[in-house]
């Protein structure tokens, strides 16, 4: 079976095309270096079919590009994100908790413990001198600092407890945000993919979307097949192919907007939108309720004494603070009504003072049989633990995401020295593919000029 | 063998710098603020055990005031027992010259009158103050405990007056006048008309000196009992200090920072971020761009 005359022209005319499309892969490859989320690119090269120029015998005729393939594990894109996820969670709790700590502000000389320490010294001071009206103005100083104390950081903790609140409402809007691009991304995805199409930069995108959402929650993200995936947030379904559902977000539930809604509750480990819903709902609201229920232990311990004295002005009966949580204690007395004395009430009785200052050292049922300052200092400790367990969470999440990180570029992102080693073949390449060409052209130029012309 | 990639080693580089200024960054901190400790999670434990030290010191230097007030008061106490003690004496050697038979009536009343002013100069005495408070009258502290001029009634009460000087440790600091200070004056009271009737001298040797001495004897016991809670509160002050100075170093440790340690962890962490930068400096390395002929 004979070739045709230019067959060797078209193979050469090939491989220069097909060089010519690596050196474009190349130069986009290192357009993109830079590019967050660009994943490289490689061209994929493959011989064409041959000829077969006598039986059993095949002829190559060339190189053809059969697609620009995106260089990408997706292995690696599933760990990262399960860890990417845990680094969200790590650092809102941190960011939370370190908010707290500020509330708490100790060890200091200002702090609640100081202010403990300052009322419990004024009551000896009213002993030392009870019938002194500026020893009592003193306490009912101290025990005013103390109650403002307890009311500031009350008041503070909620603060901080709503604007999780809220910080936990932005975070659920990005991820629906992030499900309608997913959503369109899918869309225009499934349309390219129809037409046999591989839109690189959309799966790009796709991926950096999907890298944003890991971060706010768990994600399980599975293939349709059609160039579609099918994204859940927290368990609960956020995108299928190209219908998407919105989320919402009610007691720690989340459930999205299918007509029976899917529901699911975050643990505080899973994204950032899970550590802010138990920094609402369980982590805060402990530690109010630990200091509330110092605050009701100081109120009813003093109270309970103060009410069987009697004050300088003779009376007797009187609560000493009123109130009956940390957000609501205030002191109810006059100083002349600070009850120092026991009955009958001598000016210089300081029976009451000396047992209203050694509430300091009573064991409270209501603490676990600690003392206000005991228990106020084991909330201290707790808030101190959560604060560095989440610390240290979110140092090793980063030490662990880098690393990922570092494992998924190094197959996925441009190197210029990779990048010009390609382009240095291709040039060579197309290059000798040209030489081929020119080769080809003249021997078709051999025999077009010169046959018919022996002996001339 | 992997694929190293610019991006990689940036990501690395910055990483580390971030991390070990992170370092340094926390050992300036704690140099420049001298506290190991600036809040709870910095170490949790040490935190809890700050504010347990800082408690304990707190009530320690309460105790200590206290004691210093419990002391101020006994003496003051100690001070009014001991003129008593003296206008006892004197009150003794009047009865016992009174006794003497062969003195005439004018004697004797010129002896009850002076009596009659020693009992006004025990009731001053024994209505001594401490900061406002008069010592002898019970928990009544704003009451004269007896009227100069007036009166031998004792117009204060029985009640006690306690301070804390240590943890539940309290120490009554008063003693009342009606059990010290009212026998003395029923006596020199007796003494003084037994001279102004004149016709009993036999008892002014016998019955009066016998009650003068009784108001002596519980004069002395009460002295000797204000003596001994004196030294107690001055070994509670000596203990409290030691136990002071062992709650302000076990603070110290707790909380404060070791300057020495402090500074060569500054050192180091100060080379490793210089060495890091200096990394990071050159992490523009170059390709085989510039190698290759154009």
């Amino acid at each position: 079976m004979s070739i045709s005359t230019f067959t060797g022209l078209e193979t050469a005319l090939r491989g220069l095309m097909a060089h010519q499309q690596a050196l474009d892969v190349t130069g986009e490859n290192v357009a993109n270096a830079s590019t967050p989320g660009y994943t490289r690119e490689t061209v994929s090269l493959a011989a064409t079919p041959g000829l077969r120029t006598a039986p059993g015998v095949l002829l190559g005729t060339g190189v053809t590009v059969t697609g620009y393939e995106r260089v990408r594990d997706t292995f690696l894109d599933v760990q990262l994100r399960a860890q990417t996820m845990l680094q969200g969670a790590a650092e809102a709790t941190r960011d939370g908790l370190s908010q707290v700590e500020g509330v708490i502000a100790e060890p200091s000389d200002t702090g609640l413990g100081s202010l403990l320490d300052a009322y419990w010294g004024a009551w000896q001071d009213v002993a030392n001198a009870p019938q002194d009206p500026a020893t009592r103005q003193a306490l009912v100083e101290a025990a005013s600092s103390l109650a403002d104390g307890f009311r500031g950081a009350a008041s503070q903790l909620q603060t901080i407890q709503s604007q999780t609140a809220q910080a936990a409402q932005l975070t659920l809007q990005q991820a629906n945000d992030d499900g309608a691009t997913l959503q369109s991304l899918n869309a225009a995805i499934f349309d390219a993919h129809a037409v046999g199409e591989t839109p690189n930069d959309l799966l790009d995108r796709r991926d950096q979307v999907l890298d944003d959402l890991a971060r706010l929650g768990s994600i399980a993200v599975t293939d349709n097949g059609d160039g579609t995936l099918t994204v859940t947030f927290d368990g609960v379904t956020l995108t299928a192919g190209k219908v998407g559902y919105t989320l919402s977000e009610s007691g720690g539930t989340i459930s999205n907007s299918k007509p029976v809604p899917e529901t699911a509750a975050p643990s505080a480990t899973t994204g950032k939108l899970g550590a802010l819903l138990a920094l609402r709902d369980v982590t805060i609201p402990s530690y109010r309720a630990s200091l509330d229920a110092i605050a009701a232990a100081l109120i009813q311990q003093t109270n309970a004494l103060h009410a069987g004295g009697v004050g300088l002005d003779g009376s007797t009966g009187n609560p000493f603070f009123a109130g009956t949580d940390a957000a609501t204690i205030a002191v109810a007395v006059t100083p002349a009504q600070v009850a120092a004395a026991a009955p009958p009430g001598a000016p210089g009785d300081n029976a009451n003072a000396l047992a209203l200052a050694g509430v300091r050292n009573l064991p409270v049922a209501s603490l676990g049989n600690a003392t206000v300052g005991g228990a106020y200092a084991q909330l201290v400790t707790t808030i101190g633990t959560d604060a560095q367990a989440s610390r240290r969470a979110s140092e090793n999440a980063a030490v662990l995401v880098d690393s990922l990180s570092n494992r998924r570029d190094s197959v996925s992102s441009v190197s210029l020295d990779e990048e010009m080693t390609n382009l240095v073949r291709f040039q060579h390449g197309y290059q000798a593919s040209a030489r081929a060409l020119s080769a080809m052209d003249d021997v078709i130029e051999l025999l077009i000029t010169r046959t018919g012309r022996v002996g001339l | 063998m992997d694929r190293v990639t610019g991006s990689m080693t940036s990501r690395t580089v910055l990483a580390d710098v971030e991390r070990v200024y992170g370092r340094l960054a926390a050992s300036q901190e704690e140099l420049s603020s001298g506290k190991r400790i600036e809040k709870p999670s910095d170490d949790p434990f040490g935190t809890s055990r700050a504010l347990l030290y800082r408690s304990a010191l707190a009530a320690n230097d309460q105790f200590q005031a206290n004691a210093g007030e419990a002391g101020a008061w006994l003496e003051t106490t100690d001070a009014a027992l001991s003129s008593l003690s003296d206008d006892l004496r004197r009150v003794r050697e009047l009865v016992v010259q009174g006794a003497n038979g062969s003195l005439s009536q004018t004697d004797r009343d010129a002896i009850a009158a002076e009596l009659d002013q020693l009992a006004e100069s025990v009731k001053s005495a024994a209505n001594a103050r401490y900061a406002g408070s008069y010592v002898l009258a019970g928990t009544k502290t704003d009451t004269a405990p007896f009227a100069v001029g007036g009166s031998d009634a004792y117009a204060g009460d029985g009640g006690a007056i306690a301070r804390e000087i240590g943890d539940g440790v309290t120490l009554t600091v008063n003693v009342t006048g009606d059990t010290v200070v009212s026998p003395i004056l029923a006596a020199i009271r007796q003494a003084a008309t037994d001279l102004r009737t004149g016709g009993t001298p036999g008892n002014l040797g016998t019955v009066d000196l016998r009650a003068i001495d009784a108001a002596a004897d519980t004069l002395a016991e009460t002295q000797a009992t204000v003596g001994a809670r004196e030294a107690r509160v001055a070994s509670a002050t000596a203990r409290l200090q030691q136990l002071r100075e062992a709650q302000a170093r076990q603070l110290s440790e707790t909380e404060d920072a070791d300057v020495a340690q402090a500074m060569v962890e500054f050192s180091q962490q100060s080379a490793v971020y210089q060495a890091a930068l200096r990394a990071g400096a050159s992490l523009i390395q170059p390709t085989l761009m510039d190698f290759l002929s154009p």
